[in-house]
């Protein structure tokens, strides 16, 4: 579903990126892991095209979308959550999710109020997020976890093929990180997820494979029990970051 | 055009750069260190000149005036910084915004102080004459504007490079707000960039008066000139206002010769170029658009 | 109040608004009242149509006076180069080069935010100024246009002071209720994501350069309408129209009545054409005034009249 090859991106003589190379399947879950500065955050922003690279490309289902602007990828299917959260404070929660719904529907309607149907989806999926009751509050008065149950109901809104989660769980109770982690992996297997998460709990329940990241390459790459066993992983993180039982 | 013609047309050029240069030099300083485009720039520029017209008629010197201008609106610039502008430090739209006002209560004062006809100042004695190059005669002064320009220019270079106020300038540009971690008295160093933004403006204004004259709407011009300039030539760096200053001084010269009403069409030309091509201006290093 | 009670008394205060000639006319001010009230209203239009830039879409736009002055010379030029005082045509040419010009200064524009935007418009604006100023073979140079004809719609003849005054007043409604649908429609709804969080809407497949882009351009079409209105009034258009003096008035008024509202735009025309035409008679100063009551603003209150009293109602409603 994802491939990325040899793909580059520097800041001034930093290289964030230094070739890295990936293929996810279709309705793989794939965890990218690594330690802070590995380039994690820049790989998601040159996936949804908020970075350009300095090189390589990226395809999505095949096509070419390298070039494309964001939001033509997020028309293609790509969808994310941002690790900072990202809403429009002052609008409902219905209101943010239905300007993802309505996102998909442009051009977009004038003069009128917006239609039932678009509120009645938000709701939906607001409910299906666990904010049901929710619907009227502004992202602004929303606790923490709440906004990142936003964040994900605005993501879905998209109908995407491709998620990516940059770091779903930062900065939430184990018992918010614990209701989050079910809902993600309760959602559609046919969905294409790519998760950055430093809570390895998460990365292993969560994950079908794992990518390492280290210093802009990908180092080590496969299932989650082969990288759970992989000596040069926890030599450059887990071994710091993290007991491994 | 004739090569004397030409010639001629060319230190126009290169004397109105000058002036730019002097005009845009206080707003790019500005805005490099405090991200304020000041939007009272011209009227600073405009009650310069009138400061000037007053002086010259007490004291008949326009050396004095030269001196006097600037000095004045440095002050008035002490007083606004820390009255207006302070109380909305980080929040730099709204700086901005309060600067519309500053220049609406300026100009309508200007226009009760010393009316609303058009006045004209003299050239100083010494440089009221004219001077034969290249097969044409040509006006002193405007050498001089180009004299005062570069050497303008020069002295500023040597204060950017070799003194400490240069020293806090070029840093308080890269990222002011690290130099009030460092320890340095960033409400005193902003009254002070903007005072000096205030009266290099009022210096460009008496300067600009025996050429241009005195007249209702200066301001305007003013600030639109400068701040195409900026756009130009790149905001918030000495380079910048310099190489905005040399092309768009020349360019609106020869425009006005060869397109006459339509001179301005030639600088919506150069700036609709530089915001596709090179967003960031000639010399600059923030980008205007994305 | 009831929706119905709402809508009724709404309607209510826009019939008492365009007869007001009519009710008023035993005042003895009546006549200066109306005039006053017409022009207040034409820049009541111009000024809802930058707060959809500068209130709705977070576009801060300097430069609006070039669709307004553009509309203005657009609709007196027609009439006399055509010959016609026919609403809908000399009405159709404003439109059309305030929406020429707002796209092509919007694509430059549109790319930048903030500051900068602020810039860019100011600067790309005074350049219509400075064509309307010195082409004087087209628009009369520095002396305007003079005798512009008042228009006729559907064989009735609209220059008589009251029918002038109802035909600004009934358009000002009609644009009124334009934008407030417009604004809640998810078009509207859309230009708030821009305003709040322009990556965010981009992320969800938004192509906010195109909104930002549409936005522009109907707000300049709006303002051009009202540039056509001020032409007909006034039967005179001013370069000034054009120029940074008319786009900063514009501005003021949103920033005084509040940003991002209807009622805000509406509220700070009234203000500032009461500084400008009433007080102006009285007071020397009242471009001071002016300028002082907009740092004031600025400074102590940003969201504008609407805002305050929208901070005066919530401490009256909880105790």
């Amino acid at each position: 579903m994802i491939e990325v090859r040899e793909l580059r991106r520097s800041f001034g003589g930093v290289k964030a990126l230094d070739g890295v190379t990936l293929t996810v399947g279709d309705g793989e879950r794939r965890a990218v892991i690594g330690p802070n500065g590995a380039g994690k955050t820049t790989l998601f922003n040159v996936l949804t095209g908020e970075l350009p690279p300095t090189g390589g490309d990226v395809r999505l289902a095949g096509a070419e979308i390298t070039r494309l602007r964001p939001w033509q990828r997020a028309r293609l299917g790509l969808a994310r959550v941002y690790q900072r959260t990202e809403l429009f404070a002052p609008l409902s929660a219905r209101e943010n999710v239905a300007l993802a719904v309505a996102a998909r529907a442009g051009p977009y309607r004038a003069f009128r109020a917006p239609p039932r149907s678009e509120y009645a989806a938000a709701d939906a999926l607001l409910e299906r997020v666990g904010l049901a009751g929710r619907e009227n509050a502004a992202a602004r008065i929303l606790s923490h976890g709440e906004r990142r149950q936003l964040e994900l109901a605005v993501a879905l809104a998209q109908r995407p093929r491709v998620l990516l989660l940059d770091e779903p769980t930062a900065g939430m109770s184990p018992a918010e990180t614990a209701r989050i982690t079910e809902l993600i992996s309760g959602l559609d297997r046919a969905l294409t997820i790519l998760i950055v998460e430093h809570d390895m709990d998460v990365v292993f329940r969560l994950a079908d494979r794992v990518s390492v990241l280290h210093e802009g390459r990908v180092i080590a790459d496969g299932t989650v029990s082969e990288i759970r066993g992989d000596v040069r992983v926890h030599d450059v993180y887990l071994g710091k970051a993290v007991s491994v039982a | 055009m004739s090569p004397e013609l030409l010639f001629q047309q060319a230190l126009n050029g290169l004397s109105f750069g000058a002036l730019l240069f002097i005009l845009a030099a206080g707003l790019s300083l500005v805005f490099g260190m405090m991200d304020v485009v000041n939007l009272a720039h011209g009227a600073f520029y405009m009650l310069g000149a009138y400061v000037a017209l007053t002086v010259v008629q007490f004291t008949g010197s326009f050396w004095l005036a030269l001196a006097a201008a600037p000095v004045a609106l440095g002050a008035l610039g002490l007083a606004i910084e820390p009255l207006l502008l302070r109380h909305l430090r980080g929040r730099h739209l709204d700086q901005v915004l309060l600067t519309i006002g500053v220049s609406l209560v300026i100009v309508d004062q200007i226009g009760l102080i010393w009316g609303r006809e058009v006045r004209s100042l003299p050239f100083p004695p010494g440089l009221d004459g004219t001077v034969v190059l290249i097969g044409g005669v040509y006006p002193v002064y405007r050498l001089f504007v180009i004299a005062f320009g570069v050497a303008l220019a020069a002295v500023i270079a040597v204060i950017y490079r070799r003194t400490k106020l240069g020293m806090l300038i070029r840093a308080g540009v890269e990222d002011a707000e690290m130099l009030g971690a460092l320890g340095v008295n960033t409400d005193r160093l902003f009254a002070l960039t903007f005072a000096v933004g205030a009266a290099l403006a009022g210096l460009a204004g008496v300067i600009a008066a025996p050429v241009f004259g005195l007249q209702p709407g200066m301001d305007v011009d003013a600030l639109l000139y400068s701040l195409v300039v900026v756009v130009v030539g790149g905001l918030g760096t000495l380079g910048g206002a310099v190489a905005g200053s040399v092309l768009v001084g020349p360019v609106d010269t020869f425009g006005k010769v060869l397109f006459q009403e339509f001179a301005l069409a030639v600088i919506f030309a150069i700036v609709a170029l530089v915001l596709l091509f090179k967003p960031t201006g000639l010399l600059g290093r923030i980008r205007i658009a994305r | 109040m009831t929706r119905a009670a709402r809508w009724v008394a709404l309607a209510a205060v826009a019939v008492g608004l365009v007869t007001f000639p009519y009710w008023s006319a035993a005042w003895e001010t009546s006549r200066f009242a109306t005039t006053v009230l017409r022009d207040m209203l034409v820049f009541a239009i111009f000024a809802l149509s930058l707060d959809i830039l500068v209130g709705h879409a977070g576009m801060p736009s300097l430069g609006h006076a070039a669709f307004f002055g553009g509309g203005a010379y657009a609709a007196g030029i027609a009439s006399q180069r055509l010959g016609t005082d026919q609403l809908p045509i000399t009405l159709a040419a404003a439109v059309l080069v305030a929406a020429l010009l707002a796209l092509v200064i919007g694509l430059l524009v549109v790319r930048s935010e903030g500051i900068f935007l602020l810039m860019l418009t100011l600067a790309l604006a005074q350049i219509v100024f400075a064509i309307a100023f010195q082409w004087t073979a087209v628009t009369g140079g520095s002396n305007g246009l003079a005798g512009v004809s008042r228009p006729t719609l559907f064989g009735i003849d609209l220059s008589a002071p009251d029918r002038m005054y109802v035909l600004v007043a009934a358009t000002f409604l009609v644009v009124s209720l334009l934008i407030w649908s417009l604004m809640r429609s998810p078009y509207g709804r859309a230009l708030t994501g821009v305003r709040e969080n322009e990556r965010r809407m981009r992320a969800l497949g938004y192509d906010t350069t195109r909104l930002k882009l549409s936005a522009f351009v109907v707000a300049g079409m709006i303002a051009g309408v009202a540039g056509a209105l001020s032409a007909y009034s006034q039967r005179f258009v001013s370069p000034g129209d054009a120029g940074i003096g008319t786009s900063v008035q514009a501005f003021v008024m949103v920033l005084i009545g509040g940003a991002g509202t209807i009622l805000g735009p509406v509220l700070g025309a009234g203000v500032v054409m009461y500084i400008q035409r009433v007080l102006s008679s009285a007071i020397p100063v009242s471009e001071t005034v002016l300028g002082l009551v907009f740092i004031g603003f600025v400074l102590l209150a940003r969201q504008g009249i609407v805002g305050l009293g929208r901070a005066a109602y919530a401490r009256v409603r909880a105790p």
